[in-house]
């Protein structure tokens, strides 16, 4: 589904040029929950911008569903982001001046899918549709920001630290809401995060360390949210 | 898809400058095309006098106007700017969804609504400040030149500019949407890093006072701006009740003034606004508001006084330009460089200068950490 060759991302430029990703090479298969795990600083999440299409890479490729996303165009990259995929970030990233209702119908819109009231219901939020990010709780934004990505149906989802800013019983909930979707949709995610306990949920675990890979494993036996660690 | 039409209507700048655009065009445009019209009244004896007259018109309108439009351009994209880099973590989330650039852009169309409203208000004005225009622009031999309405002018001053502007907001949007959506989302601008060393070290509030200047070049123009406006228009308003009428000559004056005004405050708001978080961190670390009032709005003296300079030649220059070429056939009164009336706008410019930068810098004590961090 997701296949990354050699990918090499550098920030700033001359003496001041810090590499971030050093020859990256991975694959993640259809469905698969990938999770990508490193300190602060090791690259992870600038991984997640190269796979996702939202940065182009100083070298190598990306081929998501099939489709070469690092030749892409700027418009085709974004028609790529319209269909094919969600995200998920930290800081939600809601629209302030929406409702709950119109930040899933938003993505719902772009889509063409017109049963975005379904999704707000299965996130729990049918009561507090009209209410603004700023009336919720931390949590219910992160569910906010989940309904708005499955409500493109997308093909991959992509994560970036979705339970980071959360205690840890509303980070469960959210990862049970995450991974119930995942099983019923069939779509595939990657997750980026610090918290080495959500590995156990994952298919696949991808550790990066000073912007390489120092490690990638599967699990034979996943736990569900409510048994792993935190 | 995140403007809305409240934010068109949030520009007062262009509003006012724009608004003073269409005011000139108006009457001069309009005693143009009234003039042609009587044309074979005019007696032979009369003819230098009213060619001249024609002359100044157009050549009044199309400095005064093209200025005044040029300037709409710059704040035009001043605000489309300030608007894309204030709301950058909704373009960039709007851009991850998959919304392109040009479905987000094309919701600039608003922001040539102040250019209507203010064509419209130009437009009217210019109409009712006709009559006094036409009255100082007849006798001495030349016939009455009746007030007539010119339905292509409303075209020409409110409806195609409103069309020009809004396209331009909607195309310059578009150019500015070129960046990188994860640049976006963490509100920068994408800018590359500047790996290269300082050339010298300074002391961190000389440091400071260049890096503001150079950190905002737009808003050193809007003050260079205002000083123009302010040095120009007071002198040639006040140069121009011998050479024109004296209502004429207030008209230009009060423009001026509002002009200037208007620019200086927009500038001003948005310097310390712009550098909330500096203030509030000097005001944390000891330093005093004089500190602040030297080191932020005291690199800007620097095109305030240029403005000034460049005003007062223009001015100079523009009458001498008119009388000498323009009027050449004409007895007119002589015209030279007016010292005590450059003497007075001079000190009147200092003392409101430093006054509004005072008062800016007091108006800055509101900020604290505190409310930057609940931010």
């Amino acid at each position: 589904m997701i296949l990354a060759e050699n990918l090499c991302k550098f920030y700033g430029s001359g003496d001041a040029a810090c590499a971030a990703l050093k020859d990256v090479s991975l694959e993640i298969g259809k469905g698969e929950f990938a999770v990508v795990l490193g300190q602060s600083g090791s690259g992870k999440s600038t991984l997640l911008s190269v796979l996702s299409g939202l940065e182009k890479p100083d070298g190598g490729r990306v081929v998501c569903d099939g489709e070469e996303i690092t030749a892409m165009t700027e418009k085709q990259l974004t028609r790529f982001r319209k269909g094919a995929v969600g995200f998920v970030f930290q800081q939600y990233f809601l629209l302030p001046h929406l409702t709950v209702e119109g930040n899933v119908r938003l993505c719902a819109d772009l889509a063409g899918n017109k049963d975005y009231g379904e999704i707000v219901r299965a996130v729990g939020l049918w009561e507090k549709r009209k209410r603004r990010p700023a009336e919720l709780s931390g949590g219910e934004q992160q569910r906010v920001s989940i309904a708005r990505a499955l409500a493109k149906n997308p093909k991959v989802l992509f994560l970036d630290e979705p339970t980071g800013a959360l205690d840890e019983a509303t980070g469960r909930s959210v990862l049970d809401l995450l991974r119930r979707a995942q099983e019923e949709l069939g779509f595939t995610s990657v997750m980026v995060t610090h918290n080495p306990s959500i590995a156990d949920m994952a298919d696949r675990v991808v550790v990066m360390n000073s912007g390489k890979i120092a490690e990638i494993r599967t699990n034979a036996q996943k736990k569900t949210a409510f048994e792993i660690g935190w | 898809m995140t403007v809305g039409i409240k934010d068109g209507l949030k520009l007062f700048g262009i509003v006012v400058v724009f608004a003073c655009a269409a005011f000139v065009c108006t009457f001069f445009l309009n005693f143009y095309l009234d003039a042609l019209a009587v044309r074979d009244r005019v007696e032979e004896a009369s003819l230098p006098l009213y060619e001249a007259q024609l002359l100044s018109a157009k050549l009044t309108c199309l400095i005064s106007g093209l200025c005044l439009m040029l300037v709409s351009v710059v704040l035009i994209a001043f605000y489309v700017k300030l608007y894309l880099d204030g709301h950058a973590k909704q373009i960039g989330i709007l851009k991850a969804l998959g919304v392109s650039d040009w479905k987000i852009a094309s919701g600039f169309w608003v922001f040539g609504l102040s250019v209507f409203i203010g064509g419209a208000v130009g437009f009217g004005g210019g109409y009712a400040f006709a009559p006094v225009v036409y009255e100082s622009m007849s006798g001495d031999g030349l016939p009455e030149v009746p007030l007539r309405f010119h339905g292509e002018l409303l075209f020409f001053l409110v409806i195609l500019p409103f069309l020009c502007f809004s396209a331009l907001a909607v195309l310059y949007a578009l150019l500015k949407l070129r960046l990188p959506v994860s640049a976006l989302l963490r509100g920068k601008e994408g800018k590359p890093v500047n790996s290269r060393p300082p050339k010298k070290q300074r002391a961190f509030l000389t440091e400071l006072f260049f890096g503001t200047l150079k950190s905002r070049p737009a808003l050193a123009f809007f003050v260079a701006f205002a000083c123009f406006c302010f040095s120009a228009m007071l002198q040639m308003g006040f140069s121009m009740r011998d050479l024109a009428s004296e209502a004429m000559g207030i008209t230009v004056a009060v423009m001026g003034v509002l002009l200037a005004a208007c620019s200086l405050l927009l500038s001003m708001t948005m310097l310390v606004r712009s550098n909330a978080r500096t203030i509030a961190l000097m005001r944390a670390c000891g330093y005093r508001l004089t500190d602040y009032w030297a080191a932020v709005l005291g690199g800007y003296h620097i095109p305030a006084f240029i403005g000034f300079a460049t005003g007062t030649v223009y001015q100079y220059g523009l009458l001498k330009l008119m009388l000498g070429l323009v009027f050449r056939d004409v007895e007119i009164p002589d015209y030279s460089f007016d010292f005590a009336l450059f003497g007075v706008v001079f000190a009147v410019f200092v003392l409101s200068y430093e006054l509004t930068t005072v008062l800016f810098t007091l108006s800055a004590r509101k900020i604290s950490v505190r409310s930057l961090a609940v931010e």
